[in-house]
């Protein structure tokens, strides 16, 4: 029988069409392998952001923001205000008005200067825009020129220097156009090159070399790539696609072993919150016994060893190192002892223990956890029942205060302040039974009433003593975190006060 | 012939509205945890209620389907809920980049298929067996396990091809060919493994039949005998596998993008979809089963074409 000739040949000739591309010229441009040059930094991003609405930009990651916009000033990596658009800024005694100026020859990207006026325009739509829009409820603005500008908050603010680190100064033109999310307008030290730029795939930037702090910003070009697979990430990496990426653990010793370079960040407390203090959902919670008893029952040290392969720290309190509220030196209240949790259980009447929901969601780190904490909880005879969360409701039913029992790697941020609003005081959406404490309230109220350094350092450290006495939270692992990047990029320091990826300016 | 294809036409317009009407269904009544998602944590109760208006999620569920639907007729597939950014802009920029890895991957399905198909069942044997045992082989193992053995080997190790990322052949040929061929061989590899069995069968089916033994015993060429006759006869069950290949094709795009990190439809679909993106799915929705539809369709006209008897049907 004779070989069927022709089909032979057109399969042969395809694959030689696609073979033909090892011969090629390497792409340049959108969407192709970059990689790591003197004058090009590639990026990648595991989510794309949510559009160009200045009121709406991730902190996580948000690179391409930082490259299009400046603040009126900037947070560094404890929530401390550094220079940006202003120069020069105080807050009154009463801790209610910031006012700042503006530096002089500062101009956006569509040539209009950067003013006083463009400030007031962004706070004025943050106070009805994107999901902080709270944060600016009742702000008063004055601009009594176009270098000068005091925004006011109707009642002390203790974070006062937060929320103006918040806002991505644009034109007033551009918020009043309707057109936010078409192209952005900023003054930042890169400018949007839309023509290399695809939406939730690659956007690319080209230095803007009128920024007054240009020199923070060594790269020519920078290009953000949405890879939202960690393996894809990695092996961009690894091949040289691109300059650098969050990794897992589980990859740490791969890129440890391709030479590339890994930058350790601690940014989140692996820990349950207890919050129902007043057992109204679950009585037995209403014990401080049992919830001593539940901070008693987990081996932190084996946790580290055995669950974060040695990658984290145990953790005693929420706060991160080296945050006002953090108290140097502050021994482990509860070490691990199971005899003596089963006896606070006893005590408390609840030998047989009950019954809690702990919800789920991906990202969490659940499959690892949940194991060790469902058996640990189980030596007190507490029963936990997994809720798994997902879908767009996930988030809402997680706030809702269906659960007053969350296991959860939550940020411990470096502006304590800002931890202590959104997890421990009952307005923080954290805080998920949202009771009430005299005790919080009133130390909250003594930060608010004083612009004195010290003593809101005091009371911070008052309230987080508090809430370790009261067992609040059960702190189990400050877990590392990684950012594994090339070697011709130096990172020397992570500015984010979140503490979970390098900010732009930190790459050198 | 001319009814078949209106009677095909008018069973794809109501497959159309059926499958999307159930698809905006399944989305409905998540309107204060999609405005929640997308103003994020820190959205007072009152941001989360005007977002809701803002997005048009308090209105009852025939009215939103409504307005979408009067808006796709007219090409207007509305924002996404996160992005802002136009359906139809972010479609158009994504949907060539599945395309690519589906058309090529089934231009090079249908060449290899054959051929392999063919060889089998006329040679037998060894070749036949082994046919068999690679088509077991290539069916059993996902295309995301074929597409990270690829990236190991051909990206990371050899530096062949890159590992991530799309080039648009308008930017560089080279460059589009590099960025596809390993997706491409990682759908490949399954597609042709069971549509090679497929055809196979087909042909041996054929091959039995008593007019080939006719054919044979006048003495017409074994070359003409097979390409003539038997494939002819055995395109039916053919193009049925192909159609169903090219749907595979499409579910597999949706892991394959993820592990090459291309911009394409099945990346959109699966990040819209895992936050409720109602607008992005319903566009990722609507071209899957527009395309979904057309494959018939021309499966259908194919098999009409060539089979004489299926046109009285």
């Amino acid at each position: 029988m004779r070989r069927n000739k022709p089909a032979l040949i057109a399969s042969i000739s395809a694959l030689a069409l696609l073979l033909a591309g090892c011969t090629g010229q390497s792409a340049t441009g959108a969407g192709s392998g970059g990689g790591a040059t003197k004058d090009t930094l590639t990026l990648a991003m595991n989510a794309d952001i949510q559009g160009w609405d200045p009121s709406n930009q991730p902190g996580y990651q948000g690179w391409p923001g930082e490259a299009v916009w400046d603040q009126l000033v900037k947070c560094n990596e404890f929530g401390k205000a550094e220079p940006d658009i202003a120069d020069k800024w105080s807050i009154s005694q009463d801790s209610k008005t910031l006012t700042a100026h503006i530096r002089e020859g500062q101009k956006f990207s569509d040539g209009t200067p950067v003013d006083s006026a463009a400030v007031a325009a962004t706070f004025e739509y943050m106070t009805s825009h994107g999901g902080s829009s709270g944060d600016y409820k009742g702000i008063k603005i004055e601009t009594p020129d176009a270098q000068d500008i005091a925004i006011t908050w109707p009642a002390p603010e203790p974070l006062i220097i937060a929320k103006a680190c918040a806002p991505k100064i644009t034109t007033k033109a551009l918020l009043d156009s309707g057109k936010i999310n078409d192209t952005p307008i900023g003054s930042g030290p890169y400018v949007l090159d839309a023509g290399a730029t695809t939406r939730g795939s690659v956007y690319t930037f080209t230095k803007n070399p009128n920024h007054w702090n240009a020199a923070s910003y060594p790269y020519q070009k920078l290009v953000v790539k949405v890879i939202e697979s960690e393996t894809a990430a990695v092996s961009a990496l690894k091949t040289g696609q691109i300059d650098g990426t969050l990794i897992s653990a589980q990859s740490y010793n791969e890129v440890q072993a391709s030479g590339k370079q890994i930058t350790t960040m601690h940014g989140v407390t692996t820990r349950l919150l207890l919050t129902d203090h007043l057992g109204k959902k679950i009585p037995a919670l209403g014990s401080l016994d049992i919830r001593r008893a539940i901070n008693m029952v987990f081996d932190k040290q084996t946790m580290v060893k055995s669950l974060y392969q040695g990658h984290g720290e145990p953790a005693v309190q929420i706060f991160r190192k080296g945050s006002d509220a953090y108290v140097d030196g502050m021994s482990d209240p509860y070490p691990y002892n199971v005899d003596a949790a089963k006896a606070l259980m006893a005590k408390a009447g609840y030998a047989n223990g009950f019954t809690v929901e702990l919800p789920t969601m991906a990202g969490q780190n659940f499959e690892t956890l949940m194991p060790y904490v469902s058996q640990q909880l189980g030596l007190l005879n507490i029963k936990v029942k997994q809720v798994p969360l997902s879908g767009a409701n996930a988030i809402g039913d997680l706030l809702s205060g269906t659960y007053p029992v969350v296991l959860w790697q939550l940020g411990n941020l470096g502006e304590s302040l800002k931890d202590i609003d959104v997890a421990v005081r009952p307005t923080g959406y954290w805080n998920l039974s949202h009771q009430p404490d005299a005790t919080v309230e009133g130390l909250w109220k003594k930060i608010a009433g004083t612009s004195d350094v010290a003593e809101r350092k005091a009371a911070q450290q008052e309230i987080n003593k508090y809430i370790v006495d009261q067992a609040w939270f059960a702190p189990m692992v400050d877990p590392d975190g990684f950012y594994a990047h090339s070697a011709d990029v130096k990172i020397d320091h992570v500015s984010d006060f979140e503490g979970l990826a390098p900010k732009l300016r930190d790459f050198k | 012939m001319a009814l078949s294809v209106v009677k095909n036409l008018a069973r794809s317009l109501a497959v159309l509205l059926v499958v999307t009407f159930a698809t905006f269904t399944l989305m409905f009544g998540n309107g204060p945890g999609i405005a929640q998602a997308v103003l994020g944590l820190n959205a007072r109760p009152e941001d989360v209620q005007r977002e809701v208006v803002a997005l048009g999620l308090d209105q009852p569920l025939l009215v939103q389907y409504w307005h979408w639907l009067s808006g796709a007729v007219t090409g207007n597939l509305g924002e996404s809920f996160y992005t802002g950014q136009s359906v139809t802009e972010a479609l158009s920029s994504r949907v060539p980049v599945t395309l690519a890895l589906v058309v090529i991957t089934l231009v090079l399905t249908v060449v290899l298929s054959v051929l392999l198909g063919v060889t089998a069942a006329v040679k037998g044997g060894w070749v036949d067996r082994l046919l068999q045992f690679v088509s077991v082989l290539g069916t059993a193992v996902p295309a995301f396990i074929v597409a990270i053995v690829l990236v190991f080997t051909f990206a990371v190790a050899w530096r062949m091809f890159p590992a991530t990322g799309y080039v648009t052949p308008e930017l560089s040929i080279s460059g589009w060919v590099k960025s596809v061929t390993l997706p491409v061989v990682a759908l490949l590899v399954g597609a042709v493994a069971s549509a090679a069995a497929q055809f196979r069968t087909a042909v041996l089916d054929t091959l039995g039949r008593d007019y080939v033994r006719t054919l044979r015993a006048r003495g017409i060429s074994e070359r003409h005998v097979i390409f003539r006759h038997v494939l002819r006869n055995s395109a039916g069950p053919g193009l049925t596998v192909l159609s169903l290949t090219t749907l595979g094709l499409l579910g597999g795009a949706v892991f394959i993008e993820q592990v090459f990190a291309l911009p394409g439809m099945g990346q959109l679909a699966n990040q819209s979809a895992q936050v409720n993106d109602v607008p992005m799915v319903m566009g990722t929705v609507l071209v899957t089963i527009v395309i979904v539809l057309v494959v018939n369709f021309l499966g259908d006209l194919t098999t009409i074409l060539l089979n004489p008897k299926a046109r009285t049907r």
